[in-house]
């Protein structure tokens, strides 16, 4: 069997349940710990600032193989930014990220190249090409970074979209599909190359409780039987708490509560129960250190 | 007084964000030369078809009234002097010289650099650029580097066929308007014609061509803000554009007519 027939074979292997997401029940909250104990991603003392403003504020993260990692916050908090050094975006002004045991900030830009195609990452809006097909999108990195036959890269894009239930979407447009059949390609694109690290940018805001829970089994299934490390950045609480092995709580740019999903719930901290809970009522929305 | 300290001091404050522009357009050629041995031929193919076979029909219209405006507006001077034959030489070298290429060159702003400028500036807004670069492939490569062959070497076609238009609009006038025997016409245009003014004017087709779209695609890659980023990166690129092709013409109009220019 040859290589590329051994890779197709083990995505065909990695699928157990076909294109309905096997944890798609949101009832669904099984916390299984990683057993891995290899550090993947780690940023020490970072700090972020755009002009007079920090945005972050000396942030010590640590994020082990197979683990999914949520990050959550209030809008404005850093998240997003937060994000962004992790991904090379951002050059943080002091402290440094590592991702896979290298340090980002001294990388050239072909060794951050290297340590991108390890990665992969679910933006927001998708962020499809919009002049490509679904499946010209998905196809783009395989083209770009493997020597991958046409016919093989065809067969490929076809696995991964049917891993994310687009199949029939092979051949649309971004703008003629839905906001969640985009979140759905943006995925099967991020997979494209194996990944051994998955983003998820605000994977589930705009969509309805159903893809909600689409998405949310696809997070977890490629987690577990990919064996994916996932890092979701999100304010969907509901969502956060049926993906995450751990989470953290950011607000003005510091971490203010890190745990498993039952000791962010019963966190002391009057902000992670405020932001758990939700605000008493308006005033305290508006003004939450009043 | 303060008045006047203010206009200056906007004036420079201008003068630095240009220079400023030109130095970064600068730096993304060298980029993008640098990808030139990574070049696929097929996105080159895609990018001359939709910025140059699509540009035909107006660049052909634009540099056709050209030529006959140059060709009435000097009948009047020409007839006083005696040499209304002489009309043709003059259509032909302006034509040749100077205002095919640069009006091809302003038409294209409009046609290919401001599509340009607009698409990578909402690719940009939303994220499409970021991802790219996060998923390890280069946007120089697979965004600016077609584009700037695509146009560069259309840029000389339509440069070509501008040539052939304003001489037959010239034709047109002179021989419609001005009585002048078609075969006088002609005959003037050939002698006029220089054959080392064509290659002169393709060259300066291919650097209008790399000022009209590494422009755009940098204004494109500076765009934030939404829909209203995107319109100012749009109208940044052409009006950069122009501003600078016309210096470039400037500089080639010293380079060959002073500097190159035989005894």
């Amino acid at each position: 069997m040859s290589e590329e027939q051994q890779n197709i074979a083990s995505f065909f292997a990695a699928k157990p349940g076909g294109n309905v997401p096997q944890h798609a029940d949101p009832s669904h909250t099984l916390y299984l710990p990683p057993s891995s104990t290899q550090v993947v991603v780690q940023t020490k003392d970072l700090v972020k600032r755009f002009g007079d403003k920090t945005v972050l504020k000396g942030i010590n993260l640590t994020v082990r193989r197979g683990e999914t990692l949520v990050i959550m916050g209030t809008s404005g908090c850093g998240k997003s930014t937060l994000l962004r050094c992790l991904l090379g975006a951002h050059r943080p002004e002091e402290g440094a990220v590592e991702l896979f045991g290298k340090e980002l900030g001294p990388l050239s830009n072909k060794d951050m190249d290297s340590v991108r195609k390890r990665f992969g990452i679910l933006f927001q809006s998708g962020a499809l090409f919009s002049s490509m097909t679904v499946g010209e999108n998905v196809a783009l990195p395989l083209k770009e970074h493997t020597d991958l036959s046409q016919d093989m890269i065809d067969l490929m894009v076809k696995v991964k979209l049917e891993l994310v239930g687009l199949r029939e979407a092979e051949d649309l447009l971004p703008s003629q599909i839905s906001g969640g059949m985009a979140k759905r390609a943006g995925l099967a694109r991020a997979i494209a190359l194996d990944p051994e690290l998955l983003f998820y940018d605000e994977p589930t805001s705009g969509l309805d409780p159903i893809m909600t829970g689409i998405i949310d089994g696809l997070i977890m299934d490629l987690a577990r039987t990919m064996n994916v490390t996932s890092i979701v950045v999100t304010h969907d609480l509901k969502s956060a708490f049926r993906v995450a092995d751990r989470m953290v709580v950011l607000n003005e740019g510091r971490v203010v509560a890190e745990g498993m999903p039952h000791e962010i719930r019963g966190h002391p901290d009057p902000f992670v129960r405020r932001f758990i809970q939700g605000p008493i009522d308006a005033k305290t929305a508006v003004h939450p250190r009043g | 007084m303060v008045l006047v300290s203010q206009l200056l001091g906007s004036l420079g404050r201008l003068a630095v964000i240009f220079v400023e522009e030109v130095g970064q357009t600068g730096l993304l050629a060298r980029k993008t030369t640098g990808q030139i041995v990574r070049m696929k031929s097929e996105p080159v193919a895609v990018q001359m078809i939709r910025f140059g076979i699509r540009a035909i029909p107006i660049v052909s219209l634009v540099n056709l009234f050209v030529g006959m405006i140059v060709a009435v507006s000097m009948s009047e001077l020409l007839r006083q002097l005696g040499v209304l034959n002489w009309t043709s030489r003059i259509v032909a070298v302006s034509i040749t010289r100077e205002l095919a290429p640069l009006m091809t060159a302003i038409v294209m702003c409009g046609f290919a650099g401001a599509a340009i400028a607009a698409e990578i500036g909402t690719m940009n807004v939303n994220e499409e650029i970021l991802a790219l670069e996060v998923g390890a492939m280069s946007p120089v490569r697979l965004l600016v580097m077609p584009r700037l062959l695509g146009v560069c070497l259309m840029m000389m076609c339509l440069t070509l066929v501008g040539m052939v238009m304003g001489m037959f609009g010239g034709y047109i006038v002179g021989t419609g308007l001005l009585d002048i025997g078609s075969h006088n016409y002609l005959e003037g245009n050939n002698e006029a014609v220089r054959w080392s003014d064509i290659p002169k004017g393709l060259i300066k087709a291919f650097a209008f061509g790399m000022i009209i779209t590494l422009v755009a695609c940098r204004q494109g890659f500076k765009a934030t803000g939404g829909a209203l980023g995107v319109g100012k990166s749009t109208t940044s690129a052409v009006v950069i554009s122009i501003c600078l092709i016309i210096f470039a013409n400037l500089c080639f109009a010293v380079l060959f007519n002073w500097t190159l220019a035989g005894p």
